[in-house]
């Protein structure tokens, strides 16, 4: 992915600011939806490649990770100075850096601004949320600071696609002439003390005559951060005293009366504010601003929380609640699929393979996009409305007393939509031990792909009861229960692991809050798109994989003829009873046909009789199918949880992705995997399913319930484990994670099935 | 280094002069006062630097407690520091 991330032709240009400043809208006003998002070669950060649209000229917009400042501490902030240095095997140095300001926040922002001129790269200056200088009481004298700056200033409102042309135009007219390169003493670093740069010059030296040709910003930054990503670098690569070389630097620095590192901040702010004197006037706002208002509420203890609180409730009813009409839509169009394959295909295993292992296992999967899509959309619209930041504010004393910080908080809650990019957001958390932490428990939260086993067993299982007028639902308040499992657990987990394996005090938390905003309907189209697209190449790749997989465990070994005989004598007559009753005069009501002709009920009861011998039939091969062999097997584990042999197959299937079991269940339903979580066949086929030996129901709500909670607690997601193991560059935690959540969910069955086996 | 003497006295700017610095945390909701000292752990006066908390700036309280919700320039930064750092303001009379 990383290696083609541009054209060859192409020219490069990186787009980098600090975080809220309204990055992803510029890109996405830039770009359109021509993004393409992979990985930086060899660390698991986040690259996201644009075309910029309606240029003469190729032009790729590299959108880096928002960072605060240069002094890189994390791999995200890492890789920002690597991709403007052009440090990055495969990935062409951008030509232009494009530095995004909040209008608003001029001051603070052109601190990013002074280190990333000192790059040497020609720079474009965008003043975005520029609508906000006006609201905010502020003047902004854009051309002065062009003059004073010596590159282009251009003001956009990214979310109104205000100044998106004109920027554009600025890009190309950049890279046709680029300004002239800034002479060193116009650098802020020009006013750090004479005697650093001392220590600057013979540390350069130094790495020089040992081979090195580090550049005058890696110096630097070797001397003022201390333990940062370059010292860890370079001390890493076999430099014999280097160490030792930077300590004593440093010492002599003090003893100098250089206060490492805070004169790099007063430097570069006195740089900023002579640079800015004239230019940004801010009006002394005394009174409170109206998010300042709604903060008082929504970030207040206990009104915050209840707030939390209700905001999930909201989700979680509506995605029961609005997601069946499409599910119907697209249940009705794997029927089609179904059919049309069932009526050109006669019976056999081409047939089976593709009705049962493709359109059943695949077409299973999908059907739970809309639950995912409404999932995703309340997210997208928490994030960008600012919500979510102040969810992190609120849970902070909560988090705390688990030794975490509300840092953690966004991670995991980007997990209840996929663990994935949720452990991949710890890397913004700077402690080690609270983003290992963090790391361990996301698997917890209850992920998308866990919904369709809730669906499923919840419209099964529990009452269709109905509160106040049918907005609230019973099954609503189960599922939401279901889906906050994992976060309840996660709260104990979290508390053992910071305290027998990553002991310390909580991070410090330090976090901004942007202003509430009405969320852009782009970005959320975007976000939401981008992750139901992924679903879909999921499902299309490894859960199709996966489904053919058992379907062939189902199907093999064994002799269908007979079966096939009897399902086309059974199709047959299906088709006779069809055209007969197509024959028959219309009923009064003009549709019915005519129930009571002896003719139809002889048929219809021959009928009976031929899908009363396929299902035993299909039932007496998938027992002797490989499946059936292993769910025997397996069957004395899993009796404890109350499960028959075919849950537990099922549950063994869906390791690799939890979504499997639906397509699963269905297959060995002997009814052809064609179910899925709202079909009425398989919840029928469950709620009727019975134990050979006594026949008593299989399932019931303690089972029900114990196959969720497995399911909210086990690590059933290769994807989630092989994450954990690039993040932690080690198999010893995604191993760690996948022995104590399978432990911890086998447990937590076995508790649920034993405490509710008597009430059910 | 904490000053426990201001936690038996949390009190607004209006009540106390403006020669005497507290810790951020006591200055009281709607508050205002100015940053006169910060002190800790380098590379935490580094992030709060970059963040643009540093000495001279102006200060608002949005939310008091730990995490609390302070105002510099217009833009909302929460804020808990534990043991790694400490900042004191003069609260603003009036």
């Amino acid at each position: 992915m990383p290696s083609n991330t541009s054209v060859k032709d192409a020219r490069v240009v990186a787009l980098i600011g600090n975080p809220n400043t309204g990055k992803s809208s510029l890109f996405n006003a830039l770009c359109g939806m021509n993004a393409r998002v992979g990985n930086y070669p060899g660390v698991t950060v986040e690259q996201k490649v644009g075309r910029l649209s309606g240029t003469a000229e190729t032009i790729d917009v590299i959108d880096l990770p928002g960072t605060y400042s240069l002094a890189a501490r994390s791999a995200d902030e890492a890789v920002a100075v690597n991709v403007l240095s052009g440090e990055i095997p495969q990935q062409a140095k951008p030509e232009v850096a494009i530095v995004i300001l909040d209008a608003a926040n001029v001051e603070r922002n052109l601190y990013l601004f002074s280190q990333i001129y000192e790059l040497g790269l020609p720079v474009i200056v965008v003043m975005n949320m520029w609508d906000r200088v006006t609201s905010e009481g502020l003047t902004v004298n854009a051309e002065l600071l062009s003059q004073r700056l010596g590159v282009p200033v251009v003001c956009t409102s990214a979310n109104k696609r205000k100044g998106i042309d004109e920027l554009k135009k600025t890009i190309e007219s950049t890279l046709r002439s680029p300004a002239s390169t800034p002479r060193p003493e116009q650098f802020a670093r020009a006013m750090f003390p004479s005697v650093f740069h001392d220590e600057v010059k013979q540390l350069t030296e130094w790495l020089e005559s040992q081979g090195r040709k580090p550049s005058t910003y890696q110096v630097d930054r070797l001397l003022i951060d201390s333990d940062g990503h370059f010292q860890k670098l370079i001390c890493q690569s076999g430099l014999p005293d280097i160490a030792t070389k930077i300590e004593d630097a440093r010492l002599r620095l003090q003893t100098a009366g250089c206060k490492v590192p805070m004169f790099e901040t007063k430097a570069r702010y006195a740089w900023v504010r002579k640079l800015i004197d004239g230019a940004v006037v801010r009006q002394e706002s005394r009174s409170a601003s109206p998010s300042d208002r709604i903060d008082r509420w929504l970030t207040h203890r206990w009104v915050g929380m209840l707030f939390f609180v209700f905001v999930m409730f909201i989700v979680f009813q509506s995605i029961t609640l609005f997601a069946k009409f499409p599910m119907d839509g697209i249940q009705w169009l794997q029927a089609q699929a179904s059919g049309g394959v069932e009526a050109v295909l006669a019976p056999g295993a081409l047939r089976s393979l593709i009705v049962d292992g493709v359109i059943g296992g695949v077409g299973g999967v999908i059907v739970f996009l809309p639950q995912i899509a409404i999932l995703f959309l309340f997210i997208a619209i928490l994030e960008d409305c600012g919500y979510m930041a102040r969810a992190a504010f609120v849970m902070d004393k909560l988090m705390t007393t688990v030794g975490l910080s509300g840092k953690s908080f966004l991670p995991l809650m980007s997990s209840f939509a996929c663990a994935v990019p949720g452990i991949m957001a710890t890397r913004t958390i700077e402690s080690r031990k609270d983003r290992m932490v963090t790391l361990l428990i996301a698997p917890l939260m209850s992920c998308s792909a866990r919904l369709p086993v809730y669906v499923l067993m919840v419209s099964a299982f529990v009452p269709d009861t109905k509160y106040v007028g049918g907005w609230i639902t019973l099954q609503g308040m189960v599922l939401m229960f279901m889906q906050s499992l994992g976060a309840m657990v996660a709260i104990p987990v979290a508390w053992l692991l910071k305290k027998f394996f990553f002991p310390g005090e909580p991070a410090t938390f330090l976090m901004e809050l942007h202003s509430y905003k009405w969320p852009s309907p782009v970005v959320i189209y975007q976000r939401v798109w981008e992750r139901l697209l992924s679903f879909v190449v999921r499902a299309g790749t490894l859960i199709f994989c996966t489904s053919i997989l058992v379907w062939a465990a189902v199907y093999f070994p064994g002799d269908h003829l007979s079966l096939d005989s009897s399902v086309s004598k059974l199709e047959r007559l299906q088709s006779e009873v069809s055209e007969t009753i197509a024959k028959q005069p219309s009923s009064p009501r003009g549709t019915e046909a005519p129930i009571e002709d002896p003719n139809i009920a002889n048929m219809q009861s021959k009928i009976d009789e031929a899908q009363e011998l396929v299902n035993q039939q299909r039932s007496k091969l998938i027992e002797g199918s490989f499946l059936g062999m292993v769910g025997h097997r397996i069957e004395p584990f899993v009796k404890p949880l109350g499960w028959d042999w075919k849950i537990g197959v099922a549950v063994v299937a869906s390791f690799p992705a939890r979504e499997v079991i639906i397509a699963t269940l269905g297959t060995i339903y002997s009814l052809g995997s064609d179910q899925d979580e709202n079909s009425q066949g398989l919840q029928h086929q469950m709620q009727i399913a019975e134990w050979p030996n006594d026949g008593k129901p299989v399932f019931s709500l303690a089972t029900a319930l114990s196959i969720m909670v497995f399911f909210a607690l086990c690590a059933q997601c290769s994807a989630t484990l092989m994450t954990i193991r690039r993040e932690t560059n080690s198999w010893r935690w995604p191993i760690f994670s996948f022995v104590y959540m399978t432990t911890l969910a086998y447990i937590g069955a076995w508790l649920t099935y034993q405490c509710f086996r008597f009430w059910s | 280094m904490r000053f426990h003497q201001f936690e038996i006295f949390p009190v607004c700017g209006s009540m106390i002069t403006d020669s005497v610095p507290l810790p951020i945390e006591y200055l009281q909701p709607e508050c205002h006062g100015t940053i006169v000292e910060m002190c800790g752990q380098p590379c935490q006066m580094q992030r709060l630097a970059e963040l643009g908390i540093r000495q001279g700036c102006k200060v608002r309280m949005v939310c008091q407690g730990e995490p609390c919700l302070i105002c510099i320039e217009g833009r909302r930064i929460s804020l808990r520091l534990g043991d790694s750092a400490d900042i004191f303001v003069i609260p603003a009379a009036g």
